[in-house]
């Protein structure tokens, strides 16, 4: 079976899209609180559903293009499964009709290196994020890690490692399972960063110098002087 | 052979499209003649259908391909297995009459070939998303990741306020005594308790070493 990460904003928005993850393909479905809603099928790739009427609708654009930024912080794969809208009767709707600012978005995604997946509904969907999880875990890169974290200085550490950037859930689970400690962790090397949190090369080393940098206290004490005088 | 093979990386000139000639008479080259995109024929471009000059290779799939059985999966995989340093990108006809069969088509292209797949409902939508691939690198891309040029200092606050008993207050305080997370978790007892007080000191240095690994 497979692995699949839920946000809890995603159940009340996919209640079909959940009911089949868990009893038509049998996917081990855990709801966690995560900073947006979407899906997280590997330690490297995330999935967000969206509408092929949200892509083409220009108010969209912004939040769209800082939810994917936001993903591509932390995620070296990151999918968008566009669906077809439904009507409420169930029906199939009136076909779609692409406009350029939708053509423009999709292409914008494409070269930016979004991978996108295309969908009739909560159904297609749910089996498309199963592919997704299958095709990473043939390619190692599947969920592995226990999901649990107990005891309140578990938990701490978690929040802290979540607290890291370009670090996502899968990658602050191994490093609450796979250090000893946080003080180990924090006197790591890069190789054993890029071991222990089932990270790239690159992340680590990032994360590897975010744990020494210097601040200038004048940098970080400016705003709370600024918001004060 | 070697013509073959230079034209594999052809890159057409900024603004152009290069056109296998099969396409000559299409209404897919009709319509592109409405939009700011010039056709260049060329007899040569045999595996893909388009090149793009942002260097992105289009192969299109049409409604009758997909229909008519699985010759085009041979197609696929030629275009797949050609070496570029192109983007690879597939367009599907998605029509009422593929519809039915387009799951098994995406599944193909995306996961068996790990290919980009793009639907169009027709030659004329087709012409559309290729202007607009074709437009895309004069424009800034909003969706590129920009993670250079971000201040790091905000962010190691916050940091250093998800330990125990500190707020901002504190934070502050250690990260001018301390400067780094790392300098603060190896400080001892003794050093953070003139900055943060006895119990938060502990508490702090408590959190640093007290082991959290142990499967549950």
């Amino acid at each position: 079976t497979v692995c699949i990460l839920v946000d809890s904003r995603c159940l009340s928005s996919a209640v079909d899209l959940m009911t089949s993850l868990r009893q038509r393909h049998g996917a081990s479905v855990h709801v966690c609180s995560l900073d947006g809603s979407y899906f997280i099928v590997s330690s490297r790739m995330a999935v967000e559903r969206h509408s092929q009427a949200a892509l083409a609708a220009a108010q969209n654009r912004k939040r769209l293009s800082e939810r994917v930024s936001a993903l591509q912080a932390s995620f070296d794969r990151v999918c968008l499964i566009v669906e077809r809208e439904r009507n409420k009767t169930g029906g199939a709707s009136r076909p779609f009709q692409p406009t350029r600012f939708y053509d423009s978005t999709v292409a914008a995604l494409v070269s930016a290196g979004v991978r996108l997946l295309w969908s009739d509904g909560e159904e297609q969907s749910a089996a498309l994020l199963v592919e997704l999880a299958r095709l990473e875990q043939r390619k190692g890169q599947g969920i592995a890690v226990p999901l649990q974290v107990k005891g309140q200085h578990r938990q701490q550490a978690l929040q802290l490692y979540l607290s890291l950037p370009s670090i996502n859930y899968i990658q602050a689970l191994n490093m609450s399972h796979n250090f000893l400690s946080v003080a180990q962790l924090i006197n790591s090397s890069v190789e054993e960063i890029q071991q222990r949190g089932r990270m790239s090369r690159s992340r680590a080393e990032e994360m590897y110098r975010f744990l020494r940098y210097s601040c200038d206290s004048f940098l970080i004490s400016t705003p709370k002087a600024a918001k004060t005088s | 052979m070697a013509d073959k093979g230079a034209s594999l990386t052809v890159v057409p000139p900024y603004g152009h499209l290069l056109c296998a000639d099969r396409w000559r008479e299409s209404s897919l080259v009709q319509s592109l003649a409405a939009v700011p995109v010039k056709t260049i024929f060329d007899g040569d471009l045999t595996v893909a259908d388009f090149h793009l000059s942002n260097r992105t290779k289009v192969l299109y799939v049409s409604e009758c391909d997909i229909i008519a059985g699985n010759a085009y999966k041979r197609k696929l995989v030629r275009y797949r297995n050609a070496s570029s340093s192109f983007q690879k990108l597939v367009l599907v006809e998605k029509t009422r009459l593929s519809e039915q069969y387009f799951p098994t088509v995406q599944k193909f292209v995306v996961f068996d070939l790990g290919l980009s797949l793009l639907t169009v409902g027709g030659q004329t939508e087709a012409s559309q998303l290729i202007s607009q691939l074709v437009q895309s690198e004069s424009r800034e891309n909003c969706f590129r990741a920009r993670s250079a040029g971000r201040l790091w200092d905000p962010l190691v606050l916050s940091v250093v306020q998800q330990l125990p008993g500190v707020g901002r207050v504190k934070a502050l305080a250690l990260l001018k005594n301390f400067s780094s997370l790392q300098q603060i978790c190896n400080a001892a007892p003794a050093a953070l308790e003139p900055v943060v007080g006895q119990s938060v000191a502990e508490q702090i240095h408590g959190f640093f070493h007290k082991t959290t690994a142990g499967r549950p």
